[in-house]
């Protein structure tokens, strides 16, 4: 097991995944087959030629260096258009400086991810409860890089309904984290307190 | 006091649940130790020294008869006969195993008791004024607040994982006894002119490395929308506090570096976007908590004046019980009642807030028999009896004695606020509970210490500061030195509405001389004090030079005696 008492290198945990877990608010937490694959952006200024011809979560800053650059690929807003482009974004983001982008980016991007370089950095959690609040993201945001079965509960209520864990994580129990309370003293993106929920 | 309803009592039990199967799993090998950290933490489970130790949270400090029976049960059973109560309101166990933690909890939840997020990089357990309710000095009480909000916080998913540790105080009264200006956040009720409740926020104090006041960041908040603020606040913090290094990952350091109205401008800019939503707080909601915060049955009493109390004690105790009147016995609302400070600080024999099984189930009897069956919990370290007639004083002061938590020395040099230290403590860099009880001995004089008056003296085993030397108006801090014992002093802080920061008075000194040094400081003080000067307020008006002098004077002459020593010896 990786040292985890100092941050990972972002490499490390983008994994690629032949599942991912699901759990669509007001559905049911379920395992289900994954079509996307996630760039790091670290090693080459392009889209590498394996992520051609898949579905692509890029990173954030690579997306905007594209929209932004006069030599913006063309293939990859032709990738986008056909529904194979998403973006995630790092822990250090500021979304809200790019608001607009985002805004644009709904009308592309099927999914977008929030990466947790270390299971215990809470930045990507505000990310999510940014991104439902308000920019209003309605569609599927994912939990991306050291993701255990642990911190689920915490994604899901925050707003993330999709879930990539990390290698080691056991997913059956991962299936069970979900209904482990069935009360709430604060308001969530899954539903309002107990107190109001039920009054 | 609050009851918990169906919601409260699924959650604790849910989350009595939730932490036996990560223990679980932890135990049979599928949870590494890094990993399980956070979540024992967040459970109040502690790697010590020596074994586990289990933090509890006594939410502002409000604690009922049963609840410390439960404690006193557990202190028998799974620890070693006592606990410890701490600065921030909490219990703590030193002795327990990780495979009885479930249990332990579990039998916490059935007298509507947790240990939630009393440690972890979370919002901790919320404190508040101990005489909350029934102190002659308050604009409003805040526990209906401190209630809602430890509800508001409990298992908060965003804020979960916060950069570093987030403390909260809550204080209602004119006079602060929350050390509110020392807390992440600090939040000052009061009534506007329309009678409505209001909070003030102060942001980015703490204690620590850099111990920093809190700097007021709004005013005249309405008390409904303390969650939507709250929630820009932390959010803020959440989003941009430092996370590259741990001893500038609090709250304070990015108040500090962005300054106070910088941040108030990002915390307003981010509030405006949720102000308005359905996180704020309800009237119903108010209602449901606030019911349980209405006075207890009081007798229509006469007030007494002390004269009366004290013609209640034999010849015999007279003077000690008019001490004990003098130090420990505060003020009510209501007339005919007072409010009693048991002292957990006897001179020399325990650790300061350290009560044993026999006292836990003794003093709970005293709060069925004189208070209603409630106690309180007081950031020094002391248990308070809230609402105690006047006329059964004196009964309660015999009672009290025989329990040895009658020390009239409520305030008073050896009232001393100590952090378990190295004795427990695996962060500690020296120990605090010899030094404690080498100073309590060294003052055991009460003549003399009602003569010197209030004066605050606080120790910490390391610079996390949970001995709150900072405040103290003398502030003793352990530091390691090449694998040494070494203690620093500080002279003037002060807790309350004139809340300072004690300055570091030089370098720093052996264990065995503190004492001394300890005695040459008050020295200074009892020949320079102009009548019926505090300590504080002496030092205040003389500086720090005269007692600064008086520290270092054994010193200076000990480093004499070895230069003349040497001296000789080369001739």
């Amino acid at each position: 097991m990786s040292n985890l008492a100092t941050p990972l290198n972002p490499t490390k945990l983008i994994q690629s995944h032949n599942q991912v877990l699901l759990f669509p608010k007001g559905g049911k937490p379920s395992l289900a087959p994954n079509e996307w694959s996630v760039w790091n952006g670290l090693d080459e200024a392009n889209l590498p030629e394996e992520y051609k011809n898949t579905k692509a979560l890029v990173p954030f800053a690579w997306w905007r260096s594209q929209i932004d650059s006069e030599n913006k690929e063309a293939s990859v807003i032709d990738k986008a258009k056909q529904g194979q482009i998403g973006v995630w974004f790092a822990a250090d983001d500021d979304i809200l400086k790019h608001e607009d982008v985002i805004e644009a980016g709904k009308q592309y991007w099927p999914l977008v991810g929030a990466y947790f370089p270390l299971f215990r950095d809470g930045r990507s959690f505000s990310t999510a409860a940014l991104l439902r609040e308000r920019l209003g993201w309605d569609t599927e945001i994912r939990m991306i890089g050291d993701v255990l079965i642990d911190q689920l509960l915490q994604g899901a209520r925050v707003g993330f309904d999709s879930f990539a864990l990390r290698h080691d994580q056991n997913l059956e129990l991962a299936l069970k984290q979900f209904d482990l309370f069935s009360v709430t003293t604060q308001n969530s993106w899954r539903g309002k307190r107990s107190l109001l929920a039920t009054s | 006091m609050y009851k918990y309803d169906h919601i409260d009592q699924t959650l604790v039990d849910q989350r009595v649940a939730q932490f036996r199967d990560q223990v679980a799993r932890r135990l049979d090998g599928n949870l590494a130790e890094e990993e399980f950290r956070p979540l024992r933490l967040q459970n109040g489970l502690y790697l010590q020294r020596h074994a586990y130790m289990l933090r509890i949270a006594i939410p502002y400090g409000l604690l009922s008869s049963r609840q410390l029976r439960t404690l006193a049960h557990i202190s028998e059973k799974y620890d070693r006969g006592y606990g410890h109560f701490t600065t921030r309101q909490n219990i703590q166990f030193n002795w327990v195993t990780l495979k009885d933690t479930p249990d332990i909890l579990a039998e916490l939840a059935k007298v509507e008791m947790h240990a939630i997020q009393t440690s972890g990089n979370c919002i901790r357990n919320i404190t508040s004024d101990a005489f909350a309710g029934v102190a002659g000095d308050e604009y409003v009480d805040p526990r209906p607040i401190c209630e809602l909000l430890r509800q508001w916080s409990t298992l908060h998913p965003e804020f979960a994982h916060l950069p570093r540790k987030f403390k909260f105080a809550i204080n209602g009264a004119k006079e602060d006894r929350t050390v509110l200006l020392c807390h992440d956040v600090g939040i000052a009720l009061k009534k506007n002119a329309k009678d409505e409740l209001t909070a003030d926020i102060y942001a980015g104090g703490g204690m620590g490395r850099t111990p920093i006041l809190g700097s007021l960041i709004k005013t005249g908040l309405p008390w409904q929308l303390l969650p939507s603020y709250l929630t820009a606040l932390l959010r803020v913090y959440n989003r941009f506090g430092r996370r590259d290094n741990l001893y500038k990952a609090r709250i304070k350091i990015l108040v500090k570096a962005l300054g106070s109205e910088e941040f108030a401008r990002q915390v307003e800019g981010e509030w405006l976007h949720i102000q308005n939503g359905d996180d704020n707080f309800t009237q119903a909601e108010w209602h449901r908590v606030a019911k349980h915060f209405t006075k207890p049955a009081y007798e229509n009493l006469t007030a007494l004046t002390n004269e009366q109390v004290i013609t209640l004690a034999s010849e015999a105790d007279k003077v000690a019980f008019a001490r004990w009147l003098e130090r420990n016995v505060k003020d009510h609302q209501v007339p005919g009642y007072a409010s009693v400070i048991l002292s957990l600080k006897p001179h020399g024999s325990v650790a300061p807030g350290d009560a044993t099984t026999a006292q836990m189930n003794a003093i709970a009897n005293l709060a069925d028999q004189y208070s209603f069956s409630e106690l309180r919990v007081t950031h020094e370290q002391n248990l308070v009896l809230a609402d105690v007639e006047q006329a059964k004083l004196y009964q309660l002061w015999q009672a009290a004695k025989a329990q040895h938590v009658a020390l009239p020395n409520v305030g008073l040099l050896t009232d001393i606020i100590a952090c378990p230290g190295g004795d427990f403590c695996s962060l500690a860099n020296a120990k605090s509970l010899p030094i404690a009880k080498a100073i309590q001995e060294r003052f055991d004089d009460l003549d003399y210490l009602f003569d010197l008056g209030d004066i605050s003296l606080n120790i910490s085993g390391c610079i996390n500061s949970c001995g709150h030397h900072h405040v103290g108006n003398i502030g003793v801090l352990g530091v390691d030195k090449d694998g040494e014992e070494w203690y620093q002093i500080t002279l003037g802080g002060e807790q309350g509405n004139d809340a300072a920061i004690g300055k570091v008075i030089g370098p720093s000194f052996y264990a065995d001389e503190i004492p001394d040094v300890i005695s040459n400081v008050i020295n200074t003080y009892v020949r320079e004090r102009s009548h019926e000067e505090s300590f504080i307020a002496t030092y205040r008006r003389l500086g720090v030079a005269p007692f600064k002098e008086a520290a270092y004077k054994d010193k200076n002459e000990s480093a004499k005696k070895k230069v003349l020593a040497i001296g000789e010896n080369a001739l």
